[in-house]
């Protein structure tokens, strides 16, 4: 494995569980998928759609995140949102990672 | 917009998917399609070239509906795979064995010819190696999807119980193996000389076997009954890990139990084929008859004697 890629792999490590937080935290709003994706783009958190579609049909499994299909426009699309355990969920991520943030800035760092 | 690939992708998609959730998955895997189509487009693809952009994104169908229904994309999983590869492993070091041995027993007890037996057994060997690994396999590949990878209590947790011991000289793997081969060889020589013989002389002669006929069946039977017992004893030892004293005065008995009743019928001159050296050495056959039959006797003795000294030996060294 080259380096490029031992980062590839461990950057995706990184960020995934921050991508099921960026979820949480923007469905508190309804949105569907490809607004997600593009929300996720744009405030800098970089998701493939391969991830994301079935991220959130297991996210709403588990009881985090609700659905409804909205008809209303031409072309029918499924809105999800937060549910309270989905909010729970969210702030008990959001906490762990402040942690996380202030437990990796006391660590010994080369300038 | 050209529809049928787009169709023909959500309709392979959606094929394995349990009818209750299809419609649904459909739904939203088209709107998931054309909002990635639009997006290209606005980007300035042409339709035809973002369809195929966006499809072959999606990938493998198949792949995607496992993903979307938590579908697992593999044989036996992590947590099945121990448990599975320590059986497989089991069943593979003592089946095939036992197979071999029953099959190569009825045949020569039938009488067949060394090529027969060997002709026959070999392929009882291979498919029984390859049926064991597919019947496993499809057992463990049909519980880890009924249970859905949950705990069935089929996998305890890991304790510091388990840890095996420090395997020592005399109980490994290879030991267990190679003491039921010479076990597995010894019943079959017997049985090759009783059914067959032991020499053969000639046309007239025919085979000339080394027991005496007078052995079978019951002495026989006793012999066959100890070298299961014996058997039974290397199991015990490589499942133990080590030799400890009391296998090696159950290893004491079962030497005792075979070398004095042979013993005591080679001092009456029952355990050997009085027909025997005769027969191969004509020539002052009496003197050569009693020197080979001491002989024998000293051999099985001192066998018996060292082997019975050897688990003692191995008991004392795996204690320290």
């Amino acid at each position: 494995m080259s380096e490029n890629e031992a980062l590839e792999t461990h950057l995706q490590e990184l960020r995934r569980g921050t991508v099921v937080l960026a979820c949480l935290r923007l469905l508190d709003e309804p949105g569907y998928g490809y607004s997600l994706l593009e929300q996720l783009s744009t405030r800098g958190f970089e998701t493939d759609s391969n991830t994301l579609y079935p991220l959130l049909r297991r996210l709403e499994k588990q009881g985090h995140l609700t659905s409804e299909w909205n008809t209303d426009e031409a072309r029918p699309r499924k809105f999800y949102r937060t549910s309270a355990a989905g909010n729970r969920l969210a702030a008990a991520l959001t906490e762990d990672f402040r942690a996380i943030a202030t437990a990796i800035s006391t660590l010994p760092e080369k300038d | 917009m050209n529809a049928t690939l787009t169709d023909r992708y959500i309709d392979a998609a959606t094929r394995s998917i349990p009818e209750k959730q299809r419609p649904d998955i459909a739904a939203e895997l088209q709107e998931r399609i054309s909002d990635e189509i639009d997006g290209r487009l606005a980007a300035g693809d042409t339709p035809d070239a973002a369809e195929r952009a966006v499809l072959t994104e999606l990938g493998d169908p198949d792949k995607l509906a496992a993903e979307y229904l938590d579908r697992p994309l593999y044989v036996i999983g992590p947590r099945y795979y121990l448990t599975w590869w320590r059986l497989l492993k089991l069943l593979w070091a003592i089946v095939p064995v036992c197979a071999a041995f029953g099959v190569s027993l009825g045949l020569v007890i039938d009488g067949q010819s060394f090529g027969k037996i060997l002709g026959t057994v070999i392929p009882v060997v291979i498919q029984t190696i390859v049926n064991i690994g597919f019947w496993t396999t499809l057992v463990f590949f049909v519980i880890e999807r009924t249970t859905k990878s949950a705990d069935i209590g089929l996998v305890g947790e890991w304790t510091l119980d388990r840890l095996p011991e420090r395997r020592t000289k005399g109980a490994g793997f290879g030991d267990l193996i190679t003491a039921l081969i010479l076990l597995a060889a010894i019943a079959g020589a017997v049985l090759w000389d009783h059914f067959i013989g032991f020499v053969y002389l000639g046309r007239e002669g025919g085979w000339m076997p080394f027991l005496s006929a007078d052995l079978w069946p019951w002495w026989i039977g006793g012999l066959f009954a100890l070298l299961v017992l014996e058997a039974l004893l290397a199991l015990a030892v490589y499942l133990r890990g080590r030799w400890d004293m009391m296998l090696a005065t159950v290893n004491l008995v079962l030497n005792i139990a075979i070398t004095v009743p042979a013993l005591w019928l080679l001092g009456r001159q029952q355990l050997l084929n009085q027909d025997f050296f005769p027969a191969i050495i004509p020539e002052s056959a009496e003197t050569v008859t009693t020197v080979l039959a001491a002989l024998f006797g000293f051999g099985i003795a001192a066998v018996a004697i060292w082997d019975s000294i050897d688990g003692y030996l191995k008991a004392r060294r795996a204690a320290v």
